[in-house]
């Protein structure tokens, strides 16, 4: 993931991003953004009001009370056994977001985020139902759509540049039993000849018969698995078409691409008890 | 401020940079009475006490003056039956004191509802109490539809 940060550089310097940061008001821009999930935190004038005044800084309690009552829904909400909302941002949507409106669009997400799960632990401890629940879902959807759609403008930027994805290195290395995994790189202060204490404690040769007698038993374990999910849909198909023997074969071909339809055709197996043997 | 795996050293300052944070926050009711200037956060669990303040003071622009945290044991329980042991997740806890002239009081959510509650249960009773009625008025001539007299 360092490569978020690359793309933010490559439409505006560091700085810039880092007074935007600084600057960002999130309730001004909140507005544009809160047309399908409902982001909008209304934060209600009484609520302000009962808060006590205070004196002599640059900060008021008003706008504290209002602030950390960003991390409760709509007071109208409150008594609500269902709160009606849109449905998450869709990927097409997001890839026509200039990066700012991306960035800015995530904290607003974060902040419903914690909105909800607030308002979730509140009413698990009150044991009172959570109204509408999905909206969570929602929210973790977006954010997803929306990490997919900087992911994809990294890669693409990172290509352009440089030839290679700019994605985490990620190799395939065996482990201390020989079982190949990927390897997600990582940084290392020193080069792996000077790191004395790894060379020592790694150990290189994986034999040995007990370890062989596993690898033996876990591959086997693995086949069988293979094996019995092949079985599996072989079965599946060969009960579909003894029940519907009109069944479109090549919906089948395309569903199951991994059975061989030919050969069950061929054979016996596909014909149902009521169809005379011929 | 994120738990997403950054590179140990990038050309120019900051060397932390965070576009995009991943943690989260929860407000909660303190479990005991705090003074009025405290608030109590459950936070993720990779969060320190300097991502608590920067968080805060950054994203929901509120004032903070100090942070405190500890981690909360998840509550263990015992099966009756088989007697193996579940237990809940651990819970990062924070302690956020306020400038001293602002106060938060955690807000009563579900007042109103009790009041939803008592409606709906009135008009439980009331529809019982009809039907009780309507079973009386029936009583010696079963199976009579409700519209067959007044």
């Amino acid at each position: 993931m360092a490569g978020f940060t690359k793309l933010v550089n490559v439409s505006q310097s560091i700085k810039v991003c880092c007074a935007a940061l600084g600057n960002l008001s999130i309730q001004s821009t909140t507005r544009n953004f809160g047309s399908l999930l409902r982001f909008q935190q209304h934060v209600q004038p009484q609520l302000c009001a009962s808060a006590s005044a205070i004196t002599g800084r640059n900060f008021s309690t008003n706008q504290t009370k209002c602030d950390l009552m960003q991390f409760f829904d709509d007071p109208k909400n409150w008594p609500e056994n269902e709160v009606k909302v849109g449905r998450a941002w869709k990927l097409d949507e997001l890839r026509i977001k200039s990066n700012k409106e991306l960035h800015q669009l995530w904290y607003v997400l974060l902040k419903e985020r914690n909105m909800l799960l607030t308002m979730e632990h509140e009413c698990n401890e009150k044991m009172e139902l959570f109204p509408s629940p999905e909206r969570l879902d929602k929210v973790k959807i977006s954010m997803e759509n929306l990490e997919t759609v900087v992911r994809e403008r990294n890669k693409a930027y990172h290509l352009l540049e440089t030839g290679e994805t700019g994605e985490r290195p990620q190799r395939l290395v065996a482990n201390n039993l020989g079982i190949r995994y990927m390897y997600k790189s990582v940084e290392h202060v020193l080069p792996p000849f000077m790191n004395v204490r790894w060379i020592k404690t790694r150990s290189i040769g994986y034999g040995g018969r007990a370890v062989r007698k596993f690898l033996l038993k876990y591959r086997e374990k693995l086949y069988n698995e293979k094996r019995k999910a092949k079985n599996r849909s072989r079965n599946e198909v060969m009960m579909l078409l003894r029940r519907n023997p009109n069944m479109d074969v090549d919906f089948l071909r395309r569903k199951f691409p991994n059975v061989n339809i030919d050969k069950l055709m061929e054979s016996d197996k596909i014909r149902g008890h009521y169809v005379p043997n011929v | 401020m994120s738990t997403r795996w950054y590179p140990l050293y990038q050309r120019g300052n900051p060397q932390l940079r965070v576009f995009l944070p991943n943690f989260w926050m929860k407000l909660i009711r303190p479990s005991e009475p705090q003074p009025k200037n405290i608030v109590t956060f459950s936070v993720s669990m990779e969060m320190t006490k300097h991502d608590v303040k920067n968080y805060l003071e950054k994203i929901y622009k509120v004032p903070v003056m100090d942070v405190r945290t500890r981690i909360a044991l998840g509550a263990t329980k015992r099966d009756v039956t088989y007697g193996y042991v579940t237990k809940h997740d651990d819970m990062k806890i924070a302690y956020v004191t306020l400038p001293k002239e602002m106060e938060f009081t955690f807000p009563e959510m579900f007042t109103k509802k009790d009041d939803a509650k008592k409606a709906d249960e009135k008009a439980m009773e009331d529809t019982k109490q009809g039907f009780k009625q309507f079973l009386e008025r029936n009583k010696k001539r079963p199976g009579t539809p409700g519209w067959y007299s007044i």
